[in-house]
């Protein structure tokens, strides 16, 4: 009896385990490594950023928007995974698209964002980027490629995918 | 007695894996439901939006009432595709165009966000709206890597609030095309 208590157990585990979401998502690896577009953007103060500005360094770049739920939902994780890389040499960018600095600034009341936040207007970096939904986030190495894409939300504070961008470095 | 319980649970593990392959939810806090297919690692998603919540969405985007009608009175879905793969091999790729549904003995497409967008003029509608569209509405094409990729976004289905149709879904997964249909699904109407 034991025998088949410990087999229920076990296919009931494994069942579990099929159904469910990888606790492990990380990101694809992007073999051929494109270089990405640089892009020239304000930031919430007027500040003009371009993508060579962080050249040398690994970047983290979300594309997002306020209205888009697995936005909302990765995104205090993003700013959990910024406390965690700040003082690593790791930049990290979240790309609004399509709304203004006070709709941004309304949002970040309740979803604080400590790292630069870009606003992309008109949809010019995004339409250039290759990009199918909000949110991607793409990683780009300290030559300015792009090495691994994330379509969809992802933890951004676990130790396993941050890894990946430190060992960019 | 050993193998009656070895048959039970042999039992109890596939009655599980054809529960999952299609299910229906009524979601408990928005009482709106849920359609969800599960096969070979791709998940599909399928959740009522009531008329009205699509109507206040693009209104606050810029759309104005007519259109926004136009769209929410189009049987419109919050739909999310997942690959769920661990195979590092395993890529799932989407075409609406391959998608189809049925509706009284009609085969019909369905509505495409290229197919609305073409409708528009820049009098009707500018040029933020049309972003938000795009990037609100589900891709028409789209590819799903393993390592956890979904993505969602709103797809029209046509019908008037109310109807009732059958899906016809198709993916690819690497090269074998699968596909399912999803029957009986309800278009809600405005509460």
């Amino acid at each position: 009896m034991k025998f088949y208590i410990n087999l229920l157990a076990f296919l009931t585990g494994l069942l579990f385990t099929a159904n469910a979401h990888c606790a492990d998502m990380l990101m694809t690896p992007l073999t051929d490594k494109p270089p990405a577009i640089n892009f020239k953007l304000q930031d919430m103060d007027g500040k003009i950023h371009q993508l060579s500005d962080y050249k040398g360094q690994p970047v983290i770049i979300n594309f997002w928007a306020t209205w888009c739920p697995p936005c909302r939902e990765e995104l205090p994780s993003m700013n959990r995974g910024w406390a965690k890389i700040k003082s690593d040499g790791i930049a990290m960018i979240a790309i609004n698209v399509g709304e203004d600095e006070d709709t941004i600034f309304t949002f970040t009341g309740d979803y604080p964002i400590d790292f630069t936040v870009l606003l992309d207007l008109s949809g010019e970096v995004i339409n250039q980027w290759p990009i199918k939904g909000l949110p991607t986030t793409f990683v780009i190495d300290p030559q300015g490629r792009i090495v691994y894409r994330a379509i969809g939300g992802r933890q951004w504070d676990a130790e396993e995918l941050l890894n990946l961008v430190r060992a960019l470095k | 007695m050993k193998i009656k319980y070895f048959s039970l649970l042999i039992g109890l593990l596939f009655i599980q894996v054809s529960y999952a392959d299609i299910s229906k939810t009524v979601l408990p806090e928005s009482k709106l439901i849920e359609w969800k297919l599960i096969e070979d690692n791709f998940e599909l998603k399928l959740v009522q939006r009531l008329p009205d919540q699509t109507r206040s969405f693009f209104e606050g985007r810029g759309f104005s009432k007519n259109i926004t009608n136009n769209i929410a009175n189009s049987c419109v879905f919050q739909t999310i595709g997942r690959n769920n793969s661990k195979d590092k091999q395993q890529t799932i790729h989407v075409s609406l165009k391959k998608w189809f549904i049925k509706i009284d003995q009609q085969r019909l497409p369905i509505k495409l966000k290229e197919t609305w967008d073409k409708q528009w003029n820049d009098e009707q509608v500018n040029s933020a709206s049309r972003l938000a569209f795009r990037w609100a509405t589900f891709p028409t094409e789209q590819s799903f890597e393993p390592n956890g990729d979904y993505n969602w976004g709103m797809i029209s289905f046509g019908p008037q609030p109310g109807s009732v149709f059958d899906l016809y879904i198709e993916w690819q997964s690497n090269d074998q095309t699968k596909n399912a249909w999803i029957k009986n699904i309800m278009c809600p109407k405005d509460r």
